[in-house]
């Protein structure tokens, strides 16, 4: 008998389809690190992040039927964690002054873009400083992959609103890039 | 924001926010001056560049994610498995016409579940139920470990599957088919973002 823990993402996800909740664990034990960093990121709060996963990994066995494409599964889950993600960020407005200390995801520490060794370094330290609607945008769009529109509903603002801030997002981006090359 | 020079990049008078408005767009429709523009294309490529090394960053960052202890788990399991999908009620058939005896469809997945992943190197996918007039057709998906016999496996797997059923719940079975969805090597191959 193969084991579950070795099978591939479709398959634990149609046997999660037909309800079976021992494939379900396993797919949530392989991809919980990759949708908490992906909270983690969008909310700037590992705490936040925690629930937000748990939230959505719920949410989604309830609406397993929904999952068109079980090879995407991935997908999928992240798309429902940037949604719970973002309910939470929305939950605890208004706290804008004080977004900015807690932007620094987990444990990791401050991280320098002066000491930056590598460009993930420098590219997390200016993620890090940006203001978080600039960032939440951001992460929306390039890591969860999610159209203006997509974007506009999630936060609950304008798409005028989120081109805006995504333009000044990939301003910051570019040109902090660029000098750092 | 936007680009310091008047005449915008490579003096195409298209700025960075235009740029990466174009890019959003998937560079539809195609406007020749960015096209024809060097300048433009290479800024275009580092704000690609920028954009695929945002998802290389979130995966090192699970990578960096010290392992989840159970209790990070725990109650998130606990909730999955007390919402159990039970689906809906077969009957089974009774010799004592004052009783009405029905299993659900969750428990007889699980029965078929369990027999068809018995069988050596297979794993059982979908499986899906039928029912007419009381009798029960099984569709089942399995995935084969590479280097299995195929043919043998499916035979295997449908008789195991009707002799548990036949076991454990006393249903009136038509047919078990089986479907060969596909080889699976041992270790799990990740999806590609």
């Amino acid at each position: 008998m193969t084991s579950l823990d070795e099978a591939p993402d479709a398959l634990l996800a149609q046997r999660s389809t037909d309800g079976d909740a021992a494939a379900f664990a396993v797919l949530v034990r392989r991809h919980a690190p990759y949708l908490l960093a992906v909270a983690t990121r969008l909310t700037g709060s590992r705490a936040d992040a925690d629930d937000a996963v748990q939230d959505a990994l719920i949410a989604a066995w309830a609406q397993l039927d929904t999952l068109q494409d079980p090879a995407k599964v991935r997908s999928w889950l992240t798309a429902i964690v940037s949604r719970k993600s973002t309910d939470r960020i929305r939950s605890r407005r208004p706290s804008s002054e004080l977004d900015d200390e807690r932007a620094e995801p987990g444990e990791r520490g401050p991280e320098q873009r002066a000491i930056a060794t590598s460009q993930l370094d420098a590219l997390a330290g200016i993620l890090s400083s940006l203001p978080e609607g600039q960032r939440q945008c951001w992460v929306l769009k390039e890591v969860s992959g999610y159209s203006y529109d997509e974007i506009a509903t999630e936060l609950g603002t304008t798409v005028p609103i989120v081109r805006g801030k995504l333009a000044r997002a990939r301003a910051t981006v570019f040109s902090e890039m660029e000098a750092w090359r | 924001m936007t680009d310091p020079s008047a005449n915008g990049i490579g003096g195409t008078g298209y700025t960075l926010e235009q740029l990466g408005e174009y890019l959003d767009a998937g560079r539809q429709p195609a406007v020749p001056a960015i096209d024809d523009s060097a300048e433009c294309q290479a800024v275009l490529a580092s704000l690609e560049r920028v954009g695929s090394l945002s998802r290389e960053l979130v995966t090192r960052d699970a990578a960096e994610i010290p392992a989840l202890d159970e209790s990070w788990f725990g109650s998130l399991l606990g909730a999955i498995t007390r919402e159990v999908k039970a689906g809906r009620d077969i009957p089974l058939a009774s010799s004592d016409p004052r009783t009405h005896l029905s299993i659900t469809e969750g428990a007889i997945r699980e029965v078929v579940r369990a027999a068809g992943d018995s069988v050596e190197g297979v794993l059982v996918g979908r499986c899906g139920l039928h029912e007419t007039d009381g009798a029960v057709r099984v569709e089942l998906s399995i995935s084969v470990l590479l280097g299995t016999p195929v043919r043998q496996a499916a035979e295997a797997v449908r008789q195991a599957v009707y002799s548990e059923l036949l076991k454990h719940t006393e249903l009136a079975i038509d047919a078990v088919d089986v479907t060969v969805l596909d080889v699976h090597i041992v270790a799990w191959e990740g999806e590609q973002p």
